[in-house]
């Protein structure tokens, strides 16, 4: 029988065995589920709570010099601070009624009311939000007064904004021409956003365009930390659970530590893997609505960081894997064996740790060294070829690659060694000198 | 002649300052049941671990086959170590097919000679059962159908019948009895002295990691035994020269213990012709039990 076949028979077996557990299965479908429940739970009430707030605020206005000029109600419109950018792709998606339903709540209607006493009494009997005077020297002096209810009011700012905004309109309006009203209301009405590469070459370059190379490295790292952690879950509990079992013994005598160890990894971290693409898969179903605003807004999209993603992933799945089994399986028990290998999944936060410097100069020094750092330079190889692919040469990729597989064979087989010597150590943990003493005659 | 399937040569093995093997060697033939004897802690454990690859030797070669050990004998081999368990929260048809399935089986061959195997030890209910609601019993066939259910070459079987109750300690018996009928050869280490006598053809018995007795049943209990004949014979027995003792052991049973150097048929012959009427004539070995705890307490000595 073939080394493969062993590995084989080692995968089928710990992905079948991991998948039908019950915790799998509820770990699983269940997860999101709850996730959806949890959210409903917050959702549901801040539902009901903004569309209570959808009805228009109505703020009396006394209006002492005439400046706005009312002659009923007036509504002040929308007040929205969201990029145009953001605002066309999200129209683009037909997301456009929910931009609206959720700017709503910053809809002021200003009512006009001849005196104070008249303003004054509507609000004691809370039919208004609250009431602004203009007084006679507005002009001059720039001061208004302004009434609100002795309770809590959150809108007051905003509402101020909004009268602000129609003063100013209204003070333009009669002294400029149209075109220059326009400018100086809103100076700047949309912006094209160009960008411009190494070779001169001017691209379309919105901030939304590039939201991609910012976001695939991002996602990369999260997904694969909690691969990392999940599967490295999964392997601790089944090399437990085989030493609880006392089925070491005729593991070993069918199959080489190494042949166990790669056939755990790759089975159980195919179930982990699993679950994470069933979780990715559910997002993306109730996500869909993004793919038209991402291709409204023409993204760029780093297909080299999407082709290395996948090489860079798996080995560096299988190095971080192989030695949190091996360094595992040296624990008497399921706590000290995730203690032990606690400090590979430091290593492997790392990088998402330090995003801010490697965002800031992707191309620095500090980016370029940990592209040939076994622990770091998968996530670093994606960032810097998702932001700027022409700053990474081809033997970069080359040699990070290489030294990541070079490592993950040595992983395996530091992995291999230490998983043989933790599952033949029955009670105690192994001592540094027997480690090294077995380590060496395994060789 | 037998082939010799298992060499070991001159097996040295210590654990820090603890000396488990010193210079074992001897050998296991085709098709026999081979007995490894030795009490708790003599290097039984390590031997067999050895021989399975799992621990190396620091000094000294095995032989498999007749070539040096290779990881890709493993195939050939089967091992039940006396700590033995099963994954308790599967199925039982799931664990046997895994475990065939390691020793080169497809996945579907394993899954049919598993069904097959649990007929044989008469458990082809238990198949979708979760391993933890089997019986100690059920559990401990379990594992020997999982170990032979690949019809490994030669097979290594640590105290099977452990815990067993004496029909399924018979079921197991002749099991290894069929094997040997098929020319497959089992290492058999127990402490069960009856079933050395009653199954094994050769055995070792090692003793503080070194090997103290080696050769055939047979042999072995002649070798130990003491010039002794046993008699059964109507009315009282005649004095015949050449003997040392007469034991009369009641309902017409004598033990005689021979003087030295005399061979029991003349014996025989004296008693025939002194008038004796012999029903019953045969040299007394001495039993496997008596010659382990000998050289145990030799040993200790």
């Amino acid at each position: 029988m073939s080394s493969w076949e062993k590995i084989k028979a080692v995968a089928t077996f710990e992905f079948l065995a991991a998948v039908k557990r019950p915790g799998y299965l509820i770990a699983t479908f269940g997860m999101p589920l709850f996730m959806a429940a949890y959210g409903a739970v917050v959702a549901v009430p801040a539902y009901y709570a903004e569309k209570g707030s959808r009805a228009p605020a109505v703020y009396g206005v006394v209006d002492e010099p005439g400046v706005l000029s009312l002659s009923g109600d007036l509504d002040a419109g929308k007040h929205s601070q969201i990029p145009e950018e953001m605002r066309q792709a999200l129209e683009a998606a037909g997301q456009g009624q929910a931009l609206d339903r959720a700017l709503a709540a910053d809809n002021f209607v200003f009512r006009p009311f001849t005196n104070r006493d008249e303003a004054h009494a509507a609000l004691a009997a809370r039919r208004l939000k609250g009431y602004f005077v203009i007084p006679q020297d507005y002009m001059r002096e720039g001061t208004l007064d302004s009434y609100t209810p002795d309770s809590f009011n959150v809108s007051g700012s905003d509402s101020r904004e909004a009268l602000s905004d129609l003063l100013r309109q209204r003070l333009v309006e009669q002294r400029v021409d149209p075109a220059m009203s326009a400018r100086i209301l809103k100076p700047i009405e949309r912006t094209r956003r160009f960008a411009v590469t190494t070779t001169g070459e001017v691209r379309d370059g919105g901030s939304t365009a590039s939201i991609v190379r910012f976001a695939l490295p991002l996602i990369f790292m999260i997904l694969f930390l909690i691969s990392v952690l999940m599967t490295s879950g999964y392997l601790m509990q089944g090399t437990a659970t085989e030493k609880e079992n006392k089925v070491v013994d005729v593991l070993l005598a069918s199959a080489n530590p190494d042949q166990i160890l790669a056939g755990k990894l790759l089975g159980l971290g195919g179930a982990g893997l699993l679950q994470i693409s069933v979780w990715l898969t559910m997002l993306m179903a109730t996500g869909l609505g993004v793919v038209p605003m991402l291709v409204s807004a023409r993204v760029d999209v780093p297909w080299l960081a999407l082709a290395l993603a996948v090489p860079f992933f798996v080995t560096a799945f299988l190095f971080f894997g192989g030695l949190m089994l091996g360094t595992g399986s040296l624990g008497t028990n399921m706590r000290e064996a995730q203690q032990l290998a606690m400090v590979w999944s430091l290593t492997a936060a790392a990088p998402l740790m330090m995003m801010a410097v490697l965002i800031r100069e992707p191309n620095g020094t500090a980016a370029k060294v940990m592209s040939w750092v076994p622990f770091t330079a998968a996530p670093v190889v994606i960032l810097r070829a998702s932001n700027d692919a022409s700053q990474l040469a081809w033997w970069e990729i080359a040699g990070s690659l290489g030294v990541l597989v070079l490592a993950t064979w040595v992983g395996l087989r530091v992995g291999a060694r230490l998983f043989r010597i933790g599952l033949l150590s029955a009670g105690a943990r192994p001592t540094l000198r027997e480690i090294v003493r077995q380590a060496r005659l395994a060789a | 002649m037998s082939t010799p399937v298992v060499i070991f040569d001159g097996i040295e093995k210590a654990y820090g300052q603890t000396v488990a093997l010193r210079g074992v060697s001897f050998d296991v033939n085709a098709g026999e049941i081979f007995g490894l004897l030795g009490p708790n802690g003599a290097g039984k454990s390590t031997l067999i671990r050895i021989l399975m690859d799992i621990i190396r030797a620091d000094k000294g070669r095995v032989l498999v086959f007749g070539e040096p050990r290779r990881r890709d004998h493993l195939d050939r081999l089967g091992y039940l170590p006396e700590e033995r368990g099963l994954y308790t929260k599967l199925a039982v048809i799931d664990v046997m097919t895994y475990f065939g399935s390691l020793k080169g089986l497809s996945r579907p061959e394993a899954k049919r000679r598993s069904l097959a195997w649990l007929e044989k030890v008469e458990l082809p209910h238990v198949a979708t059962w979760k391993v933890d609601r089997l019986s100690k019993g059920m559990s401990q066939k379990v594992q020997i159908a999982s170990i032979l259910l690949s019809d490994p070459e030669v097979c290594v079987l640590d105290e099977p019948t452990t815990g067993l109750d004496p029909v399924n300690v018979q079921m197991v018996q002749d099991l290894l009895v069929e094997r040997r009928r098929n020319g497959r050869t089992t290492i058999l280490s127990t402490h069960h002295m009856n079933q050395v006598e009653e199954l094994c053809d050769r055995v070792a018995l090692i003793n503080q990691g070194r090997l103290m007795v080696y050769g055939g049943v047979h042999e072995v209990r002649r070798r130990y035994s003491l010039p002794e004949i046993l008699v059964h014979a109507r009315g009282s027995l005649p004095q015949v020269p050449a003997v040392s003792r007469i034991t009369d052991q009641g309902e017409g049973s004598w033990k005689i213990l021979l003087s030295e150097g005399t061979p029991p048929h003349e014996v025989l012959a004296a008693l025939v012709a002194a008038g004796a009427s012999v029903d019953r004539f045969e040299p007394l070995l001495a039993p496997m039990e008596d010659i382990f705890v000998r050289v145990v307490k030799e040993g200790r000595a």
